[in-house]
């Protein structure tokens, strides 16, 4: 393996792992604050790349217009999907499953109706019209203008959130929401505001999240839905509860799917074609056997739920 | 242009008996015993590639043949033989055919068998959904990345029925159909049977109440097996049919939506009911196939709407709304007593 093909696995490690750091915190939340494993998270990335490659195709190629139009587009469907489908579903009491099933089906939904869409208007795979620049070349890496929006944004997204979480009212309200609902019913704070700007935060950043994707990539209906079992993945090996966890666990999906790939193939041989079965074996061997992830290993990181 | 109405009909009874196979096994998983089986494709995946072997593999040997490597420089070769072999050979195609659901049958149950180790570790509601989804995907991307199973992403072409040597292709079609509908048939009578026995109620406990089952001095553990064992059993002879009627086995088919599709019937059915989840299959069956006339004749009308897309919007807008509306299906899971309990009530309220 050469040096090259070394460093752009790590480049592309780094990208990827901040898409799903910023994709995985947002499913964790809504894991925590509305307990809900909310499969259609993934329509909510799909929403926010398709809303920036429009936004950048007619409006503006602005990165800042760019990723606002996403945000705001996204947390609105999000919020949407709660008001219509999911608080009437938690009235009536439903089982975990039902709600899990109705969020297949909100995604399913939403997919089909951006294949719809993007088929009438001939969207498919579609780049988003930011100009792309060449800021650093040497003979091993070449970084551009997108390494240095995905990045940085991404983790300063992350970080932003995690402030919110632990230094405003509103997160500590929503840290008492995951904590203890109907204590935190009792106690005055008012539960209903709180899942909505939730809603709101969740989605936004998973439109945020979609948007940079399809900045780094492409944008198709299926990118969120191609995205997502790696970020379950991510959030899985941070336990489902923590925010440090979820980032970590986040980089070491995107660094099996890249960098050890990369490895398995060149010393192995294993075909590319197997990449997308990697993060799903993580999947599967974390919850057999540490279904905790590794929150109890990490230091400082007792998660939402304190 | 106007449709061919018997070949309609029966493409869609064919489909329906696979689908009500299908649905009938989901029902007994997670309806009657609450194994949320998120992985259903998977399990009828298992029936499609025993198919693309045994009927690559063990056809050839059953006809005194040699075995041609199917994929690759020898693959037109290969299926010349097997479609010469399924038209001239009737012994051997219907051999070839119940060895194919007996072998399916069998690995199918003992894959589920194993599955349900998984069960008894995972604790957490919905981790396990997740784990048998994702199982699933794993596996299907490693028959897509193998060669020897189904050729890889190429898949397994010329799997016809087990009538193809009638010579006429309607009258084959037609016999495959009442096949499929009677297997279904027979499918739903046991599983009728099972859920009124003693079993079947120890199923409904166990989904009720662990906790009551275990205390009751029950091996739920081993119950849970069990089910899993005839649910995958009918998952995996329901892919068979599935791949014959298809004549094509690829691991593009046995994807999450197909498991949604199972989904929505038995949820549109009602939990728990069998009955039910032959209405839920029915009725998903027509409209599976009202879209793809539509969109077939939307396409040759002109009108640029893929209306195939609006298949999926349809039916995540009916899971949505049995979910809020009628979360008990179309025809709920009635109780079903025992004398003795009848005895019981009359005697209680005699009292």
């Amino acid at each position: 393996m050469t040096v090259t093909l070394l460093i752009d696995s790590l480049l592309r490690s780094l990208q990827v792992g901040s898409l799903y750091a910023l994709m995985a915190i947002g499913l964790t939340l809504t894991m925590n604050v509305v307990r809900l494993p909310n499969f259609a998270h993934a329509e909510y990335i799909t929403i926010g790349a398709y809303t920036a490659l429009v936004v950048s195709l007619g409006v503006s190629s602005n990165p800042v217009i760019v990723l606002g139009a996403a945000f705001i587009v996204t947390a609105l469907v999000a919020l949407a999907s709660h008001l219509t489908v999911f608080r009437p579903l938690e009235k009536q009491r439903t089982s975990t499953y039902t709600m899990l099933l109705a969020s297949f089906a909100v995604g399913l939904i939403l997919r089909y109706i951006l294949f719809l869409l993007a088929d009438t208007f001939e969207l498919f795979d579609k780049r988003i019209q930011i100009p792309l620049e060449i800021w650093y070349r040497s003979n091993v890496m070449i970084l551009t203008n997108i390494f240095f929006w995905v990045v940085p944004s991404s983790i300063g997204l992350v970080i932003a959130l995690s402030l919110l979480l632990n230094y405003t009212p509103l997160g500590r309200e929503m840290r008492a929401l995951a904590n203890n609902f109907d204590l935190a019913r009792a106690i005055g704070i008012r539960v209903n505001r709180v899942v909505n700007l939730t809603w709101l935060l969740v989605g936004g950043l998973a439109g945020v999240a979609g948007a940079l994707l399809g900045i780094y990539t492409s944008v198709n209906p299926l990118t969120g839905w191609f995205a997502i079992l790696p970020v379950f993945a991510a959030a899985i090996l941070g336990g489902l509860s923590s925010f440090p966890g979820t980032i970590l666990g986040a980089y070491l999906v995107a660094l099996s799917e890249n960098t050890i790939m990369q490895i398995l193939n060149s010393y192995l041989g294993l075909d590319f074609s197997f990449k997308t079965a990697i993060p799903f074996v993580i999947i599967i061997l974390v919850l057999l056997f540490r279904p905790r992830g590794f929150t109890e290993l990490l230091p400082g990181s007792r998660g939402l739920q304190r | 242009m106007n449709i061919d109405l018997t070949a309609t009909l029966i493409a869609l009874l064919t489909y329906f008996g696979i689908a009500a196979l299908m649905a009938i096994s989901l029902n007994l998983e997670y309806g009657v015993a609450g194994i949320p089986n998120f992985g259903q494709a998977f399990f009828v995946s298992i029936g499609a590639y025993t198919a693309a072997i045994t009927y690559t593999r063990l056809l050839p040997l059953l006809a005194g043949q040699s075995f041609i490597n199917p994929c690759g420089a020898t693959l037109a070769q290969a299926l010349q033989l097997r479609s010469d072999i399924m038209r001239t050979m009737p012994a051997v195609a219907l051999g070839n055919f119940v060895i194919t659901l007996l072998i399916a049958a069998v690995v199918g149950g003992i894959i589920g068998y194993l599955t349900s180790y998984v069960i008894l570790r995972l604790k957490q509601e919905w981790y396990l959904a997740l784990v048998l989804l994702v199982g699933g995907e794993t596996v299907r991307i490693f028959v897509r990345g193998y060669e020897p199973v189904i050729c890889a992403s190429n898949g397994i072409s010329g799997i016809a029925g087990p009538f193809a040597w009638i010579g006429n292709t309607q009258a084959a079609s037609i016999l495959f159909a009442l096949l499929v509908l009677l297997l279904a048939a027979a499918t739903f009578w046991y599983s009728q049977k099972l859920v009124r026995s003693p079993f079947g109620r120890l199923l409904k406990a166990v989904r009720e109440n662990e906790q009551v089952a275990l205390g009751l001095g029950k091996n739920v553990a081993r119950v849970r097996a069990q089910v899993m064992f005839i649910g995958s059993a009918i998952a995996a002879i329901a892919g068979v049919l599935f791949a014959l009627n298809l004549g094509f086995v690829s691991t593009n088919d046995y994807v999450v939506n197909m498991t949604l599709d199972v989904w929505v019937m038995i949820v549109l059915g009602g939990l728990g009911s069998s009955r039910g989840a032959l209405l839920g299959a029915l009725i998903i069956t027509v409209l599976d196939r009202l879209t793809a006339i539509t969109a077939i004749q939307f396409n040759r009308s002109g009108i640029e709407l893929e209306f195939n897309y609006v298949r999926y919007i349809l039916f995540g807008m009916i899971l949505l709304l049995v979910l809020r509306f009628r979360p008990q299906g179309l025809l709920p899971e009635t109780p079903f007593t025992t004398p003795a309990h009848d005895h019981l009530v009359q005697e209680s309220a005699n009292a």
